[in-house]
């Protein structure tokens, strides 16, 4: 037990930080929703205008259903694509490490840096995808990957899954690390092939890790504008605005203050929603 | 036979798993090799290698992104939000990691908030205290602003971490007529050091490579870090292949070289933060 008065001086100096950026951030972002306060001068209480707007114009929703499509995409390919990698580097103990370093390497990049140069691998003039295309004889798949509205959201969200492949590898590895070398050795010893080791034994086993990295790059992936914003500032034709572009877009772009506000009250609510219902159902699969 | 076919077969799994991790790092040689090349070569032969090295490429960007600078403001940012949180975190962490009173309860909550709320959410109202705050293009604007944002996690880490000392030792401590900051000071303090190596790692990674904040809090270029003066110097229209990849590889360059050093430390850091 800690004295009550030194609890109090303990945690003020905490408490002081986010109550002034946090804490008074949120509750002003809750006032200033229901206000057309553009940063400067007084501002009128409008009421559920703003809220009426995201739900009226289709363009919100659309941003919304663009962080949708994103977010699956990168959470399924990267959960599965570290799943396969980590089963392979586990059955590979020579080349594990440096497979898991080299792997881990791009998540030590910023968002700028990766958006830059995979906007110009995708570039149309002399980018690399296109050139590497053409060498194979591929050249009927090159294209202008990110000015074609059906293909610049999965281009930036492979950008985004080559970034973070690695963090999803080294925390199923690590999960694999936790499982009892004696039922691997038992399962062995009773003959059974490693993909059903694999099905069986391994997927059931690794099913916490599972919970982590699915909510871990949910959460991620569900605020994110860094790769959208560098690479095509939202377009072609709002093909990539997100959700949290399109909050930064309405704050320098347009001074939408009272706007912008609306939109992260509604992208909280997203997110508290998704991770509340997402830890809930995979706990609950946990334990089955 | 069958042993032979086995080893062979094995061989060459391995060695088709370490092709496809060497292609995964195809971008970062990709970014590297170009780097070296003028605007007119890799117009000419997007794919070929450098033949000779265009370090005027390096020169235009070392100046134009007043390079240096960034650096140090960066690494002056980053080290400071670190100590800052690690410390504010840590002592907040000790009376809530050993009470269970309203008060602890109530913190931890909020704490737990704080963890669940993306940046997005108070970026509008952030800018409008610091703009009234005059704390706009101050680095101890943007100290302040990251220490905020990371303090949740700083304050969480340490309590999980704090909860799990034995008891007797502060009991002990507490028969010796230690007040609590001695407590705090001369037992659970030098306990703390891999909790703080961990947690020191999130925070440097995440302070390092933010793009929102800087972009948000700073327009003076003399307090630009890396980040931001990479993205100031190539821009959005028209980028110029011989100014965006000496820019990205000089902007990724201190912490890859901080990752080939200490690799082992750091994968294995951040996976077991995020593990636990």
């Amino acid at each position: 037990m800690v004295s009550r008065s030194s609890a109090v001086m303990f945690t003020l100096p905490a408490l002081i930080v986010l109550s002034v950026f946090f804490v008074y951030p949120i509750l002003l972002t809750f006032q200033m929703s229901f206000t057309n306060f553009t940063g400067v001068g007084v501002s009128e209480n409008i009421g559920l205008k703003n809220y009426e707007r995201i739900i009226g114009r289709s363009r919100y929703p659309e941003a919304l259903w663009v962080t949708v499509k994103f977010t699956v995409f990168v959470v399924t390919v990267q959960t599965l694509a570290g799943l396969i990698m980590a089963a392979l580097l586990h059955r590979l103990p020579a080349i594990r490490n440096f497979s898991r370093a080299a792997l881990f390497t791009p998540a030590m990049m910023s968002f700028v840096v990766v958006g830059y140069v995979w906007q110009f691998i995708y570039s149309p003039f002399s980018g690399g995808l296109n050139s590497m295309l053409n060498m194979l004889g591929l050249d009927w798949l090159a294209r202008g990957w990110l000015g074609d509205p059906s293909t610049a959201l999965y281009a930036i969200a492979v950008a985004h899954v080559w970034m973070f492949t690695g963090y999803t590898t080294a925390i199923f590895l690590a999960g694999y690390a936790n499982i009892p070398r004696d039922i691997d050795e038992a399962a062995r010893l009773d003959n059974v092939s490693s993909f059903q080791r694999f099905r069986y034994l391994e997927i059931p086993l690794l099913a916490p890790v599972f919970t982590i990295n699915i909510i871990l790059s949910t959460i991620g992936t569900l605020k994110t504008f860094e790769l959208p914003f560098i690479m095509t500032r939202g377009g072609p034709d709002g093909a990539t605005r997100t959700l949290s572009l399109e909050i930064i877009e309405q704050l320098f772009g347009n001074y939408r203050f009272g706007f912008a506000s609306a939109l992260s009250v509604v992208m909280l609510v997203i997110v508290v929603a998704v991770a509340v219902i997402q830890n809930w159902y995979l706990r609950r699969k946990e334990e089955l | 036979m069958l042993q032979l076919a086995r080893t062979t077969g094995r061989f060459a799994l391995n060695a088709a798993i370490i092709g496809l991790v060497v292609a995964m790092l195809l971008p970062v040689f990709y970014m590297i090799a170009m780097s070296f090349r003028t605007a007119t070569e890799i117009a000419q032969q997007p794919l070929a290698l450098p033949t000779s090295f265009a370090w005027s490429n390096y020169a235009n960007a070392l100046e134009a992104m007043n390079y240096l600078r960034s650096v140090l403001n960066s690494v002056g940012i980053t080290v400071s939000v670190t100590v800052i949180v690690a410390l504010l975190g840590s002592i907040a962490a000790f009376p809530l990691a050993r009470n269970t009173g309203r008060y602890s309860r109530l913190f931890i909550m909020l704490v737990a908030l704080g963890l669940a709320t993306p940046n997005f959410v108070t970026i509008t109202p952030i800018y409008v205290i610091f703009r009234d705050l005059g704390l706009l293009d101050t680095y101890i604007g943007i100290i302040l602003a990251f220490t905020a944002l990371n303090l949740p996690l700083a304050v969480f880490f340490y309590v999980g971490f704090i909860a799990a000392i034995p008891k007797e030792l502060l009991e002990a401590a507490k028969l010796d007529n230690c007040k609590d900051w001695q407590v705090f000071w001369y037992v659970i303090r030098p306990l703390l050091g891999p909790a703080t190596a961990t947690l020191s790692l999130f925070v440097m990674l995440m302070v390092w490579n933010d793009f929102t904040y800087p972009l948000l809090l700073l327009t003076d270029k003399d307090k630009f870090t890396v980040t931001i003066s990479v993205y100031r110097f190539v821009g959005n229209q028209n980028v110029q292949p011989d100014m965006l990849f000496p820019a990205a590889v000089l902007g990724s360059l201190p912490l890859l070289v901080m990752f080939i050093i200490f690799q082992r430390r750091i994968v294995a850091g951040l996976t077991a933060g995020a593990v636990k």
